[in-house]
């Protein structure tokens, strides 16, 4: 094993179990070692939760019993690490999960400078055992070296009456006490050093941004985030990324509030608190408060228990989304929110125009709806007699609700039938397929639904991606339902019913909800097998079992993912985010 | 090391450049002589025009077993191209469910990186820049795996068969814009190019022969992603086409055309630029008896061996007298690194560079020879040349040349540099080209061989004889 890869294999192993208490007994914390110009940095304080959670000896057992892990141990790289991590044990006389708490369990910190410069400080409770490992890998490069035939891959030299080593020729790292300090470049870790002699007095910890951010977390969090907007907005990539909404409605639409509140803020915190199987995360800003009147507004709800409406359960359940957004008040301020007129936009208005009957789309069209908007994604059954697509995709639907379902209910239909004549008129004009208009009943409500006829196809069961589609429209009650399959909007009927019979109530202070549920996204990785493995050997340049592999990992961690939850909303006008990451663990 | 220092031999054979115009010598076979000595740089030639490049143990074994025999392998199946044609094909279809045919580019590219047989897909590829076809047009990644099977099937088989396979093919007809035929407005817009470009060659039929087979090739339409023939809508009156008369329909337009000489002496012209020469239009005399023998039975792969095999295919006449397209370009390196590469970016890559499978640009396919070569083009190849050897993504790590060096006894610099001189340009260079390379080889950081060996196989990859084919 190259000892690169070995160096990378140590800190991988360090980083995954540690938490940057700040500061062991001896040594100041971390952060006053670290220049103040940060971009990111990851701090764990409380480095046990964390390794209490992923390295519980149940789930290990659960991992090690799974046919993925047994199909990766029976592999020569993986028996050559876990024949180090053997090694490991041995010469530091304890077994990993121990071992791993002792060296990691004062802190860690990670943070991320400019020009890609990275530096972690890990504080190890066992500072005797943290110079044991770190022999035990100068060794074993060394003795790699000599097995090739090569010089000494270790460099060791000294700054400031310091030793420190390097494997090749841009990494450095030093050990002192019980700290270890690594860098990916020998000027991050010079200026570790030199902040810890106080040649500059000006640290992370005492940048204004920083102390704001930490105040704003709170005390005694598992972990948390630290990113300088300041500078970060400064990158051209980041730049380009918030000013999306200004060409793209739908970024708009969808991340109002939050592009305005990192636009206006210095920095952004992330507070991590463990609670047995769940991981809270919570999202910090100091951007200003969003104007009312302004063009942003329309994600703002005019009342306190005004907000997002719960997501809509339905079976196959996937993901849910809603928001809080007044429709009629977004489009009204397009000028303002989206000012360039792309063609996608003008062709856009030109079909509402023929759709609506030439009504306008502000104020005849999107006024008629409530502001609140739902989206639904769920896994698809097939009926084998109709067909199944090789490339099977969910289904998904937005719910609106309308104001005057009366005298709007007809202009919707009538839009809907027409988009559907258009798509069948341009097939035609192309000698394709096209779709079957149908009205059947469900739970007392008339829909209309349209689909591709598989009738005359012999083989059924890899069908082109089209035959995943039946396009639907169903308006029960004041809702409105327009969804990509028969199937979802069925179940939409039959939860929206439920829904009727006891309104639900507005998440307040809450404009946006996003809900997946990790077991049915595996459910439709594992449907789509095939097909992933083919286009991840096509797009990584894999062999069949090198994708095999990834995509088994893929399905395996999201396995892991048993509910999230992220919620965005504004509490006295400054916006807030909290993500919730249940886990399905043992 | 005299079996690679050869191609000055080569060049100064005067004897064989006066022999070159002779037919009888031109299309005997070649055997090696002191004067011109079967060599490496002979092995890489063949491998650049039947094959997409070679790593180096094929050019080693084409040392070994000679000329004949090396051709000997292109032509004869190898014993697990059964199999993995039968792979490919499943991942084809497999990639062709959608209106896109990117999965389909991408699946090409990996076919052609890892077949057995890559003559066959050299000249699938001669055929798909022939029968030009856009899915642009067709909007249908099954109709394009149809037609693709057509042009494999017979891309060394019977040009006949591929003809007349073609002419009802619905992509063929969609990307051409002939996709509805009716008896009440005969369509030319496949009837101009079938004469023009797939068969005679321009000049040999007037308006009226277009105007008369459109009429043959009414009552073909494609619906529903399928070719239909409706009788009702063929004109049955009596046309006149090439000088002949009758009630013809599109299979008597293909006989008739395939009955033309002109057709034998312009598919042979176009096989002569792809694997001979396209610096110099061939003379009659040469084309002729190829043309001749062609024309009996139209079997393409009996013209491709006699090519392959030729005093004039191992001549200067040939030598390095074609420019790689980009996929040449790409697949030699790729190749010889002895790598496979994301072909999802490797396609779009490819596209830029003005080459996109599936997607002609017109119907008379790439023009290739110069037209590959401009300012931008040029800039192009050295950056695709830097991403796919470079460590940054998307083929990060994907090729080492390095590595490959190592597995082959070269484990210094200098050892690793000769051995990609020797991979992929034969070490035929002038004195001063290689001076110039080993000055820069001398001036690199030695802490990094890894990096210095890439960067030296980009050099390498931006010299004018890296171009060539």
């Amino acid at each position: 094993m190259p000892p690169k890869k070995i160096l990378l294999i140590g800190f991988i192993l360090l980083g995954f179990t540690t938490a940057p208490a700040l500061g062991a007994p001896s040594l100041p914390p971390a952060t006053q070692w670290l220049p103040p110009n940060a971009l990111i940095s990851l701090e764990i304080t409380q480095p046990k939760a964390l390794l209490n959670l992923f390295t519980d000896k149940n789930l290990t057992e659960k991992i090690q019993a799974m046919p993925i892990y047994q199909k990766q141990a029976s592999k020569k790289g993986f028996q050559e690490f876990l024949g180090l991590i053997n090694l490991i044990e041995t010469t530091l006389n304890t077994d990993w999960r121990t071992g791993l708490a002792k060296l990691t369990g004062g802190g860690i910190i990670l943070a991320v400078f400019p020009q890609d410069k990275v530096v972690v400080i890990i504080d190890a409770e066992d500072s005797q055992m943290l110079k044991q490992l770190h022999d035990f890998f100068l060794n074993i490069a060394r003795t790699e070296a000599e097995k090739k035939g090569r010089p000494d891959t270790v460099q060791t030299q000294e700054y400031q009456g310091i030793p420190y080593w390097s494997f090749d020729s841009q990494e450095a790292h030093t050990i002192i006490d019980n700290r270890l300090i690594f860098s990916n470049h020998f000027d991050g870790l010079k200026e570790v050093l030199d902040l810890r002699t106080h040649i500059s007095d000006s640290n992370l910890a005492n940048s204004t941004a920083y102390r704001d951010a930490k105040q704003t977390v709170g005390s005694n969090p598992t972990a948390m985030v630290y990113a300088n907007l300041g500078i970060l907005k400064s990158i051209p990539g980041v730049a380009k990324a918030l000013n999306q909404g200004k060409n793209n409605p739908l970024a708009a639409l969808f991340l109002a509030g939050i592009t305005e509140s990192i636009r206006s803020s210095n920095w952004l915190a992330l507070k991590l608190q463990v609670q047995e199987k769940t991981m809270h995360f919570q999202a910090m800003m100091d951007g200003a408060k969003i104007d009312p009147a302004g063009p942003a507004a329309f994600s703002l709800p005019d009342k306190p228990d005004e907000g997002a409406w719960p997501n809509l359960q339905v079976p196959r359940y996937m993901a849910g989304l809603s928001f809080y957004r007044d429709l009629h008040r977004f489009y009204a301020a397009k000028d303002d929110l989206f000012p360039e007129r792309t063609s996608g936009l003008i062709f856009f208005e030109n079909m509402m125009g023929i759709f609506f009957s030439g009504r306008d789309l502000t104020d005849e069209v999107l006024a008629e709806t409530k502001p609140e908007i739902r989206l639904v994604v769920a896994e698809q059954n097939y009926n084998p007699e109709i067909g199944i697509p090789q490339v099977k995709l969910p289904a998904f639907a937005v719910v609106l609700r309308l104001r005057d379902p009366e005298d709007f209910d007809e202009v919707m239909e009538e839009a809907w039938q027409k988009a559907l004549g258009l798509i069948n008129f341009t097939r035609g004009q192309q000698a394709l397929q096209g779709l079957i208009i149908d009205r059947p009943i469900h739970n007392q409500t008339k829909f209309t639904i349209a689909y591709f006829s598989s009738a005359g196809l012999t083989e059924k069961t890899s069908l082109h991606q089209r035959y995943n589609f039946r396009p639907a429209l169903a308006m029960p009650d004041n809702y409105v339902i327009l969804s990509s399959t028969e199937e979802l909007t069925r179940d939409l009927i039959d939860t929206l019913q439920t829904e009727i019979k006891h309104p639900a109530k507005a998440l307040a202070h809450t404009h946006s909800l996003v809900e997946i549920n990790g077991l049915q996204v595996s459910s439709i990785l594992k449907a789509n097998y095939e097909t992933l493995v083919r286009n991840n050997m096509v797009k990584e340049g894999h062999t069949q079992e090198e994708a095999e592999s990834a995509i088994d990992i893929l399905i395996t961690v999201v396995q892991f993912i048993d509910q999230l939850k992220l919620s965005v909303g504004m509490q006295e006008n400054i916006t807030r985010a909290d993500l919730e990451l249940k886990l399905n663990l043992p | 090391m005299r079996e690679i220092n050869q191609s000055s031999e080569i060049a100064s054979t005067r004897d064989s450049q006066e022999k070159m115009v002779e037919p009888d010598w031109a299309w005997a076979r070649y055997q090696p002589d002191t004067q011109r000595p079967w060599n490496l740089a002979l092995a890489g030639h063949l491998y650049r025009r039947a094959a997409f490049g070679a790593n180096w143990a094929e050019l080693q074994l084409a040392l070994n077993l000679g000329p004949q025999q090396t051709i000997d392998k292109f032509f004869q199946p190898q014993a697990d191209a059964i199999a993995f044609n039968h792979t490919y094909d499943k991942y084809d279809a497999a990639a062709a469910g959608g209106d896109s045919a990117e999965s389909l580019r991408a699946w090409w590219l990996r076919r052609i990186l890892q077949t057995p047989s890559p003559l066959l897909e050299k000249m699938t590829l001669f055929w798909h820049s022939h029968f030009a076809v856009d899915n642009t047009a067709v909007k249908s990644g099954n109709l394009m795996l149809h037609y693709m099977k057509i042009l494999r099937r017979n891309a060394l088989g019977s040009f006949r068969d591929m003809l007349t396979d073609l002419v009802r093919n619905a992509a063929m007809l969609m990307s051409l814009g002939a996709g509805a035929n009716r008896k009440a407005l005969p369509n030319e817009n496949f009837a101009r190019p079938l004469f023009d470009t797939f068969t005679l060659g321009p000049g040999h039929a007037t308006q009226k022969d277009v105007q008369e087979a459109a009429r043959a090739f009414t009552g073909l339409f494609v619906f529903k992603d399928r070719l239909s023939d409706i009788p009702r809508e063929h004109d049955n009156s009596i046309k006149h086409i090439l000088g002949q008369t009758g009630n013809f329909t599109h299979d008597d337009v293909v006989r008739i055309v395939l009955e033309q000489n002109a057709t034998a002496h312009h598919i042979i012209g176009k096989l002569y630029r792809w694997l001979i020469s396209e610096t110099a239009e061939p003379t009659r005399e040469i084309i002729e008896p190829l043309a001749r023998t062609f024309a009996r039975d139209y079997n393409i792969n009996h013209i491709v061996e006699t090519m392959l095999r030729s005093n004039l295919f191992f001549s200067p006449a040939a030598y390095r007298r074609r420019i790689k397209c980009p996929l040449d370009f790409a697949m030699n390196l790729i190749r010889g690194l002895e790598g496979m590469v994301p072909t999802i970016q490797l396609g779009q890559d490819l596209a830029a560079l003005g080459q996109n499978l599936y997607h002609l640009p017109t119907v008379n396919g790439w023009t290739g020879g110069t037209h590959w070569i401009d300012t931008a083009a040029v800039t192009g190849r050295f950056n695709l040349a830097a991403a796919l050897v470079g460590k940054e993504k998307p083929y990060a790590k994907k090729l080492d040349p390095w590595e490959v060096a190592a597995q082959h006894g070269h484990n210094t610099t200098k050892s690793a540099a000769q051995f990609m001189v020797n991979l992929f340009l034969q070490d035929d260079l002038d004195a001063s080209v290689r001076d110039t390379l080993w000055e820069k080889l001398d001036s690199a950081d030695a802490a990094d061989p890894g990096e210095t060996i890439r960067r030296f196989v980009h050099r390498i990859a931006t010299l004018p004889e890296f171009q060539s084919a």
